[in-house]
């Protein structure tokens, strides 16, 4: 139950030695990008320029494909890694220098991480001891939180014993019975298979009713980030991208990484698409036919003053219809997923990909090889300047 | 020589070996382990590793130089106004000369196996003990020590095994006739029986037959109990 504030937080990874030495007798160029992370003299920065507030009991998920910063930025938080800028508030606590023991949080981690010689209960037991809490209340609530991850029937059992959905629950349980302020999960999910993962996922948000406390959960999984957040931090070889709530991020991406990263099947792009404009209404050109914006998207360009470019127009799969006035594109694949039927087309030279409900079609006439008519609706499209930014 | 005292001289160097020599690499291990610089750790481990290639010869012309009539020990004794001290010749000196210089030459070296468990401890483990407000010994105590306590098990069951297998030849070259009552061991006496002098082989064999018959016996008392109180065991 606490606030948190991070203002402009940066980390370093210092370079090894070796590489120092190495880097100072050839003295070549101070900054190179190695798989996108900038590297610099004082070595590779993995994250930086963060700055979040995260309100009292708020579920924060932090997403982002691998490397980009996601478990630094919460082992940053819980302490395991220095701070290399920047300040980070727990409450109204400045806490860059509270060891990882006094800063009221608990972490999950991936790989579970109980102590395979402890049982259950010893494992959740151990911070209550070490803490020396009185032995009647470290049982009390040993057995609360086992209640509520309903693992009361393993408390005897050591974690070698048990199930990856059994540990993690163990795991879970193991931090919420310190109570902590802050609860930090680094993809607890992602060792479990997809039916298990779909559960958790469930009992998680369960979960949040149940404790009060503020939650901060990494993921590479969006949908995991959709379901469980009250606001989602996209970051990017360690940027932050765009921080809001699941619908902001999906139905306004700030920019085009956001709005591939987010969503399956990924946005279709359509690149160098003519931007015109005449009189105030502006119309975009897409696979040779001209579209008209609509009002609203006709008021927001025009207060920036935008003017004709060439833009990349995004559409999202599931906002397209089946349509014999429309584009006309060939089946390359065909993947009927039972309610919806994912139909990937070339168009032209381009790879589209379109979401169609399966009530009333007929799904053998959309085999491969066969070729269909396709529409979007142009109230839904995104409109992406050179420099990747959505301009509506 | 009567065979209970060698029974009893060698039963004593063994243990009294065993009981200091057994602990003594775990310890340092976890303490290499836990040390925060691990460069430095390196250094030491390497340091430690070097006695164990000084052959027994040497080893033994080492303790001459130092604990000898006008070895450095004496020497300083005598800088100090002390008596000199034939430890050589002292049956008292014979087990702790013995026992110790034999736990300097391979603590470090048995120290190697139990490093090898410890890198591979799960950094996880750590950083979850960290949060859940674990001291660094705390760790030690908590993490480290059951991650590598198979392994402790099994090396505990082989030296229990090999507990009356000591060799003859360090106990023959620090022998003198001061010390021979405690210095002769089951080993050195089969030696001297089997081939030196009139050798009188089948005596010696038997002797020496007896003792890997204890030795056998206890591998099978160690394994039967470790298997019983935990899950690790040789057979
Ligand atoms: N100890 C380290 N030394 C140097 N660089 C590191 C270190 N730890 C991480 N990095 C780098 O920092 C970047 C961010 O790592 P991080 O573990 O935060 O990624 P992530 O977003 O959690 O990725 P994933 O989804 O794969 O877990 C990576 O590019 C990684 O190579
Ligand atoms: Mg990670």
């Amino acid at each position: 139950m606490a606030s948190l504030t991070l203002k402009d937080i940066k980390k370093v990874y210092p370079n090894s030695e070796e590489k120092k030495s190495k880097k100072k007798k050839k003295g070549d160029e101070p900054e190179k990008q190695k798989a996108n992370l900038q590297i610099t003299e004082e070595g590779v920065v993995a994250v930086q320029q963060f700055s979040l507030d995260i309100a009292d009991k708020e579920f924060i998920v932090l997403v982002g494909p691998s490397g980009c910063g996601k478990s630094t930025t919460l082992r940053m938080i819980a302490g395991l890694e220095e701070i290399s800028s920047g300040e980070l508030y727990i409450g109204d606590r400045l806490v860059n220098d509270v060891a990882p023991k006094d800063r009221d949080i608990a972490m999950v981690f991936q790989s579970y991480a109980l102590y395979p010689h402890m049982t259950v209960y010893d494992n959740m037991a151990f911070s209550l001891k070490l803490k020396k809490t009185p032995k009647a209340e470290i049982d009390k609530k040993v057995r609360e939180a086992a209640e509520i991850l309903d693992i009361t029937q393993y408390l005897d059992r050591k974690p070698k014993a048990l199930s990856g959905g059994q540990r993690q629950r163990v795991a879970i349980g193991r931090a919420i019975v310190r109570e902590p302020k802050v609860l930090l999960m680094d993809e607890p999910l992602s060792n479990l298979d997809a039916k298990l993962r779909n559960q958790m996922r469930a009992e998680i948000i369960k979960l949040r009713q149940k404790i009060n406390t503020t939650f901060i959960y990494v993921t590479h999984d969006q949908t995991e980030a959709m379901t469980l957040g009250d606001r989602i931090v996209i970051m990017r070889d360690g940027f932050i991208q765009q921080i809001g709530t699941p619908q902001e991020v999906f139905n306004h991406p700030i920019n085009l990484f956001v709005a591939g990263f987010i969503g399956t099947p990924q946005m279709n792009f359509f690149e160098n698409c003519a931007l015109t404009v005449d009189g105030g209404k502006y119309s975009v050109e897409v696979l040779g036919k001209k579209i008209a914006l609509t009002d609203g998207q006709n008021k927001a360009l025009a207060a920036k003053g935008q003017k004709a470019c060439s833009v990349t127009l995004g559409i999202r799969p599931v906002h397209m219809q089946l349509d014999e006035g429309g584009f006309t594109g060939k089946i390359d694949v065909s993947e009927m997923m039972g309610s919806e039927l994912h139909l990937h087309m070339n168009v032209q030279g381009n790879d589209v990909v379109a979401v169609i409900p399966t009530a009333g079609l007929d799904v053998s006439a959309h085999s491969i090889g066969k070729s269909v008519n396709f529409s979007f609706n142009p109230a839904l499209a995104h409109l992406f300047g050179a420099d990747g930014k959505n301009l509506l | 020589m009567q065979f209970w005292p060698l029974m009893k001289n060698t039963f004593l160097l063994c243990i009294i070996g065993f009981v200091i020599g057994f602990p003594l690499p775990i310890i340092i291990s976890l303490m290499l382990n836990a040390m925060k610089s691990k460069k430095m750790s390196k250094v030491l481990q390497t340091i430690f590793n070097g006695p164990h290639f000084i052959s027994l010869v040497v080893l033994v012309g080492m303790l001459t130089l130092f604990f000898g009539r006008y070895g450095l020990v004496n020497n300083i004794a005598a800088h100090f106004g002390g008596e000199r001290v034939s430890y050589f010749l002292e049956s008292s000196a014979f087990r702790p000369l013995y026992i110790l210089s034999s736990n300097w030459q391979d603590f470090g070296w048995s120290a190697i196996i139990y490093i090898a468990a410890l890198s591979n401890v799960d950094l996880g483990q750590h950083e979850a003990a960290i949060l859940d407000g674990a001291s660094r010994f705390q760790r030690v105590i908590h993490v480290d020590l059951p991650a590598i306590m198979p392994m402790i098990s099994v090396m505990l069951i082989m030296s229990i095994g090999g507990l009356m297998g000591v060799g003859y030849e360090k106990a023959l070259l620090m022998q003198t006739d001061g010390n021979l009552g405690v210095s002769e061991l089951i080993a050195t006496y089969v030696y001297k029986q089997g081939l030196t002098g009139v050798p009188n082989q089948s005596y010696a064999t038997a002797i020496g037959l007896f003792n890997s018959v204890i030795n056998v016996v206890l591998l099978i008392i160690a394994n039967t109990t470790s298997k019983k109180f935990s899950e690790n065991s040789l057979w």
